[in-house]
């Protein structure tokens, strides 16, 4: 049986897809924080380069990749398509399983996919230093790794209970040259008003966010970068499902139901995206599955609404599925997929019933992960693990039913910096968080109204 | 089991939890008040639950005991081998308890198997010196460490005892002080030390209260989390505790710590309500719902401190409409949440995962369990 389908470096696709020209319900207009109309361009030219903003607000199908991207992006693209052999002779399942492995780049996730061109454009644009925030790591790491490629400075806000917990990724970033501070820091006015008013906070994304903002805002020549949730983010992550269309022709397979984890949106959409067109227009019977943790079900649970993106009420408000900007999601080992929102994109299009969702205990998670590390081999990040139980109930169901379905898994990056909350749950120290969805509806019914 | 038979002093408190379901804060000096409300003893009840499993070691066993509704008519009643060394009067009171344990003591029992609340603990444990006691659960309020979950767990650790199983550890022996109490002020009083037998899970865990500034502010993003659903117009039973009496404080109400209340629409209905006021507030309230919140380390949601939360309150109301409120940390030292209504249909139906709402628009999942199972 063949295991890998391997690309080669010249079928790193030349231009990303944009999903926004096939939607069959346009987006609808972020809208400026302070004003509640919709954001204009100038609005986010105080933190974001040119082309990037254009990218944001493009309807065009097609959006060519710049040269040097690519070029870098050939340091670990493409990325494997491999048939999950043992873990289908495990389950015993008639099944077949494919995955697209993302660990595979530098910074050991899909996140590098789209800090590369944001590094390229804000280079372009003459902009000497990036900051942006990190929640689990990931994300900081990407962009101190694409800074450091285009000789950009970093800043990375990171929580403060990430930059105690997690030491490693922090050397990560110094080995790649960006500066790791713990958010709240004293570096800027927010950061400081926290500390004084909650010195013993464990911090939050929302609060790093408004620092990296914050910080970009005041700078000029400082820009402000996001891994998740914007468009633009969404579009750079193409890259992945355009690769693995090719891959899938190669195995003379197409997926019957694919799996992806979901945070605030960036690599399952990249993976899914590209076949939307397939589903809309050639009628596949394709199922796409968003996963996300019981402890943050925004699009199982959440509401479709305008909402801020962040904490603070500094970012825009955009119409998503969101569990309240003032919800902050506990403390669970999948930290990057601890956001209260979703991307408007991936939102419109769950909305729209072409993409549905799921919701997974954490326990359960980290118990798929580990029969993943056991068979296939790859210790599986705590968020990505979220999309291989769902996957392996399916295959199992295949067993009881004879079917013999195509199961995609998106495995987003390694756990290798997430060792030990593979040991909180091998000493069974995981604690299952859940939403207690029908409590606050019943609180949301008879709100006052502001 | 070894050679030689085991010897067990049994002692029942006969009107142990009975206040409960009238909603007193115990029985001791209120038996006739609890009979005049309605109270039904549940003592021997529950002794004979636990007799009843070791009757299948009745080879292995003497009872000492004293005489009547102290012991002798449920082992009797069991068809137990047993001698009375004690002679109650017709009603019984804690004199009679510290009586029969010296005779006990006199005897040179192994252990010390009774019946009761904290209030017989308090009697058993001061006499008993390094004789070790057990105590199937039959109180109001049950703090102490030598409680067994269940009367069937009880039999289970006196099994496992007698053949050597188990080892002793000293536990405490609290009781609510009651002038504390009076000033608003939920706090256990430690009275006495004792040895108990001990396997973790089947003795509850002397109750904990817990009080650093992290556990005050769960609690609040709990009772905050919970004024906001409670705005929905129907009425809520909340039960005792420091975690459900939070709600009350930010809704502005004075709530009793130790008794079962009722509000509606941000009023107080009923303070310190009774089974009774309860089954009447279900013939006039179509949309009822519960708030608990467990009992210290030893996890019970139901049957501990709580009994006019009664098997029939819990049905009318709907198993769908408990909702259990614990801080993180306090739920964290629980293994499981433990029910015991009495009734084991009840209880069995009550198992499973049940979601704990932990912070605000936070909740758990852990694991329920009847306490008859363990």
């Amino acid at each position: 049986m063949k295991i890998k389908y391997l690309l080669d470096e010249e079928e790193i696709p030349k231009k990303w897809y944009n999903v926004a020209a096939d939607m069959p319900t346009p987006l609808k207009p972020p809208l400026n924080p302070g004003t509640l109309k919709p954001l204009t361009a100038q609005d986010m030219e105080a933190i974001f380069p040119k082309a990037l903003i254009q990218q944001e607000m493009s309807t065009e199908r097609w959006i060519d990749i710049p040269e040097e991207v690519r070029e870098i992006l050939k340091l670990w693209r493409p990325t494997p398509l491999y048939r999950a052999a043992s873990l289908e002779k495990a389950l015993k399942t008639p099944a077949k399983i494919y995955y697209k492995y993302e660990g595979v780049s530098p910074a050991g996730s899909h996140k590098p996919n789209t800090a590369i061109p944001q590094a390229y454009y804000n280079m372009k644009e003459g902009i000497e230093r990036l900051a942006t925030e990190t929640g689990a790591g990931q994300w900081g790491s990407a962009l101190s790794l694409a800074t450091c490629l285009f000789g950009l400075q970093c800043t990375v806000y990171m929580v403060r209970s990430s930059f105690d917990s997690k030491p490693y990724r922090k050397s990560a970033m110094r080995v790649w040259g960006a500066e790791c501070l713990s958010s709240p820091s004293d570096r800027t006015n927010f950061g400081r008003q926290i500390r004084e008013k909650m010195p013993d906070t464990p911090g939050s994304l929302g609060i790093a966010i408004s620092e990296a903002v914050e910080d970009a805002a005041s700078h000029d020549n400082t820009n402000y970068s996001l891994g998740s949730v914007l468009n633009h983010v969404l579009l750079h992550q193409t890259i992945e499902g355009q690769e693995l269309k090719k891959q899938f022709d190669m195995t003379e397979d197409y997926p019957d139901v694919m799996f992806g984890c979901c945070g605030g949106g960036s690599n399952f959409p990249g993976m899914v995206f590209p076949f939307i067109p397939d589903k809309l227009k050639d009628k596949k019977d394709l199922r796409m599955v968003a996963c996300e943790p019981t402890a943050c079900p925004t699009l199982t649970e959440g509401l479709f609404a305008y909402d801020y993106g962040d904490t603070a009420g500094m970012a825009p408000v955009i119409m998503m599925y969101t569990l309240g900007h003032d919800f902050i999601p506990p403390g669970i080992h999948a930290g990057g997929l601890r956001y209260h929102g979703d991307a408007p994109l991936l939102s419109n299009l769950v909305h729209d019933g072409l993409i549905e969702a799921t919701a997974l205990q954490q326990t359960e998670v980290f118990e798929a992960a580990t029969l993943f590390a056991r068979t296939e081999g790859i210790i599986p990040a705590p968020e990505s693990a979220h999309a291989i139980k769902p996957a392996i109930d399916e295959a199992l169901n295949c067993r009881k039913t004879g079917e013999e379905k195509v199961i995609f898994i998106s495995l987003s990056g390694h756990g290798h910096f997430d060792l030990s909350s593979y040991d909180a749950y091998n000493d069974g120290k995981l604690v299952d968080y859940v939403y207690p969805a029908e409590l606050v509806k019943q609180s949301l019914a008879k709100l006052p109204k502001p | 089991m070894a050679a030689g038979k085991g010897r067990i002093g049994f002692l029942v408190n006969p009107i142990a939890g009975m206040g409960g379901p009238v909603g007193l804060k115990g029985t001791d000096g209120l038996a006739e008040e609890a009979i005049a409300m309605g109270a039904r003893p549940r003592a021997m009840e529950r002794a004979r639950a636990c007799l009843d499993l070791l009757s299948k070691e009745r080879d292995a066993i003497l009872f000492f005991t004293a005489s009547g509704s102290m012991g002798e008519s449920c082992l009797e009643e069991c068809g137990l081998d047993y001698k009375v060394v004690y002679s109650a009067l017709p009603v019984t009171s804690s004199r009679d308890t510290i009586r029969t344990c010296q005779a006990f003591l006199d005897e040179g029992v192994d252990l010390i198997l009774f019946c009761g609340g904290d209030g017989t603990a308090r009697d058993v444990a001061g006499i008993a010196g390094s004789t070790p006691i057990l105590a199937i659960p039959a109180g109001v309020k049950m703090h102490s460490g030598v409680f067994a979950a269940s009367p069937q767990a009880a039999a289970d650790l006196v099994i496992r005892f007698l053949n050597g199983e188990l080892n002793l550890r000293d536990t405490e022996i609290v009781d609510v002080d009651e002038e504390l109490y009076r000033a608003g002020i939920l706090q256990t009083k430690l009275y006495a030390l004792a040895k108990t037998p001990y396997l973790p899970v089947l003795v509850a865990e002397r109750k904990r209260i817990y009080s650093s500034d992290q556990e005050d502010e769960f609690k609040d993003q709990i009772a905050l989390f919970a004024s906001e659903f409670m705005r929905d117009g129907s009425a809520y039973i909340i039960g005792a505790g420091t975690t459900t009496s939070r709600i009350a404080d930010i809704l502005g109400l004075e709530k009793t710590l130790l008794g079962v209340d009722v509000v509606k629409d941000g009023r107080l209905m009923i303070t310190d309500a009774s089974e009774q006021d309860l089954l009447e507030l279900l013939d006039r309230e179509t949309r009822v719902m519960i708030i608990i919140s467990p009992i210290g380390a030893q996890g019970f949601i139901l049957g501990r401190g709580n009994q006019q939360l009664s098997a029939e309150v819990i049905r009318r109301v709907g198993i769908d409409k408990l909702i259990i409120i614990s801080t993180p940390h306090k739920l964290a030292e629980i293994p499981y949440l433990l029910v015991d209504t009495g009734d084991e249909d009840l209880d069995e139906s009550l198992a499973g995962k049940r979601q704990v709402v932990t912070g605000y628009r936070i909740a758990q999942m852990k694991d329920t369990l009847a306490a008859s199972r363990l």
